[in-house]
């Protein structure tokens, strides 16, 4: 018998490539504990060192893990760690999508924060911590991964949230999303353990392994209560994307929220519940795929509806992008239900599973393009950005004003930009899934999401300042300048280049 | 344990979850809405440990243990903000949270 364990306890045991496969998590990891290292022992006039290191190892980590998991090429269905994890998503791509994310965040914050006075090793500790949870949430194969690494996520970004705390608006945010995120936890948990329970028994092996259940799903075991378990997960990470019904809590806390961790929230947050639930519904509801699809098809249809029409009604910037963003968030559930619903829908030879990385990796463009031009513009209290503000811009930064065109032109979907391609993608995949009803609320969300996109553009470029004191020419740093140009070529070489 | 069935635990799991989520949507009191949310979590444990028991797996068990350090975790986190709220507003009622307007 004590052999038996012995064996089994072996078979179990992390071998050294598995640790080899996570280490572009691992270095975001040390990141993050040397931001903490440096914050006790770095004297205040080096206090640049902490962000500089954390760009610098974010920057080696995505090489590293671009470059082919720091020369370990993985076969894509080998488990990980006992079958805790699974590369089932294209990983290059993925991991390039949040550490983007943190690196453009963090590039934001070190001045918003220093103006605001706040600290950057904090800040640089959690938002690593929570990239490198994110990251291990897209790879998870098992539901104890799962919901750890997507707690931990939380936890931080509610941290992250309510950041400024003088600030009302931060806190309030901060709050809200506390209570909307833990209701989502709650069901999320209920859910798991209601799949667990239906689906396990003796000798029925490990219902929380994504492979197991999606066995004993296709031999037929669920109950009504599996079945409610799983819409219960599938709203738990639609909750994260903010698709229709729950992304009630999305234009108040992203409104609130520090602009750096809106767009950390509208970028990472959103392409980790897109991902995850891409994860859910290919992996272990897959054989749930008849009565899944269409129910995603139904969400999809509303998300972009309800995101473009909420921000027709709105003349707050960062409230418009937030509701924007659930339109966004329509598209990737679309590219989702194409997935599920696949009948060979591969577009242009992209798998769906690409199209959606894709779109997300231009979606983090477009987004952080937008906020970074408009974070150079100031503003009494970082909550209150009503379009009006932007009146006169092109006369007083030119530069601000040309990433906020690119950036928003890509957000829009206007050609070339890989905006523009990436939407593209995801039509092709909805007419080779014959999904025409959600095809068409897609179009109807791009032509509503013309209007509010351009009535950003509008005061920006074409309206005239008028003679005050805060149509002075605006600063706008080196570096920022260079972020600015950096990410509107990207935008367009990316289009051009995946249209060749 | 004779006398009571899985049905009875996931009964007692199943109410309290539904308190749990009655509170966190009638109650205004921040407070009190985030025990609520806890107690979401504890009925979701109850079910996990009477699953876990009834089907002799123990995986559940083990989750068991990351779901209280991550709930530990949300609660430290969660009770900072809020009593930050508290310093800057001086009030913890949902009603009065209203900087944040269309």
């Amino acid at each position: 018998m004590s052999a038996g364990i012995d064996l089994a306890f072996k078979s179990l045991a992390p071998r050294a490539s598995d640790w080899a496969a996570i280490l572009p998590e691992l270095g975001v990891a040390a990141l993050s504990l040397f931001a903490l290292l440096q914050a006790m022992v770095v004297p205040a006039r080096l206090r640049w060192l902490i962000p500089a290191t954390a760009r610098a190892g974010l920057v080696l980590v995505a090489v590293m893990a671009v470059t082919g998991d720091g020369g370990v090429v993985r076969p894509a269905d080998e488990a990980l760690f006992g079958g805790l994890l699974r590369h089932n998503l294209p990983m290059a791509g993925v991991r390039l999508v949040f550490l983007s994310s943190a690196l453009l965040t963090s590039l934001m914050a070190g001045r918003f924060l220093a103006a605001r006075g706040a600290g950057l090793a904090d800040y640089h500790h959690v938002l690593l911590v929570v990239t490198a949870a994110f990251m291990l949430l897209v790879q998870s194969d098992h539901f104890v991964p799962f919901f750890v690494s997507l707690e931990t996520a939380a936890v931080g970004l509610y941290v992250l949230v309510g950041y400024l705390r003088r600030s009302e608006a931060s806190l309030e945010a901060g709050v809200k999303f506390l209570v909307a995120g833990g209701l989502s936890s709650a069901f999320l948990l209920m859910g798991m353990v209601l799949v667990y329970g239906t689906l396990g028994g003796p000798g029925a092996g490990d219902s929380l392994s994504f492979p197991a259940i999606a066995r004993a799903l296709a031999a037929g075991k669920g109950t009504v209560l599996t079945l409610a378990g799983a819409a219960m997960i599938v709203g738990g990470a639609a909750f994260k994307l903010g698709a229709f019904p729950f992304h009630s809590w999305i234009p108040d806390v992203y409104q609130g929220a520090p602009t750096p961790t809106t767009a950390y929230l509208a970028t990472a947050s959103k392409a980790a519940g897109a991902l995850s639930l891409l994860l859910l519904v290919t992996g272990p509801f897959a054989p749930l795929a008849a009565k899944v699809a269409p129910a995603l098809a139904g969400l999809a249809l509303l998300t972009l509806l309800a995101g473009n029409l909420a921000a027709l009604a709105t003349a707050d910037i960062k409230r418009a992008l937030a509701l924007s963003g659930v339109s966004h968030a329509g598209f990737l559930l679309a590219a989702i239900t194409a997935a599920v619903a696949r009948t060979d829908a591969e577009a242009f030879s992209y798998p769906a599973e690409n199209v959606v990385v894709l779109y997300l990796l231009a979606y983090v463009a477009g987004t952080f393009l937008t906020l970074h031009s408009l974070s150079a513009v100031p503003a009494r209290e970082d909550h209150e950005r009503p379009f009006i503000s932007l009146r006169g811009l092109i006369r007083r930064s030119p530069a601000a004003t040309a990433g906020l065109c690119f950036g928003v032109g890509s957000l829009a979907g206007v050609p070339p930009s890989v905006g523009f391609v990436t939407k593209l993608l995801v039509l092709a995949l909805l007419v080779k899934a014959g999904l025409w009803w959600v095809l068409g609320a897609a179009l109807v969300g791009v032509a509503i999401s013309i209007h509010y996109y351009f009535g950003i553009l509008r005061e920006a470029v074409s309206r005239p300042g008028e003679d005050r004191e805060d149509a002075a020419p605006l600063e706008v740093g080196a570096v920022s300048r260079f972020i600015i140009g950096a990410l509107s070529l990207s935008t367009l070489a990316a289009g051009v280049l995946i249209l060749l | 344990m004779e006398n009571t069935s899985l049905a009875h635990h996931l009964l007692l799991a199943g109410l309290l979850f539904a308190l749990g989520l009655v509170g966190v949507l009638v109650r205004r009191n921040l407070l009190v809405v985030y025990m609520c949310l806890e107690l979401m979590l504890a009925a979701a444990t109850l079910a996990l440990v009477a699953f876990s028991r009834f089907n002799r797996t123990m995986d559940g068990a083990v989750l068991v243990f990351f779901v209280i350090t991550v709930a530990a975790a949300e609660v430290a986190v969660g009770l900072a903000l809020i009593v930050a709220l508290y310093r800057r507003r001086g009030t913890v009622s949902s009603d009065r949270l209203d900087v944040l307007r269309p």
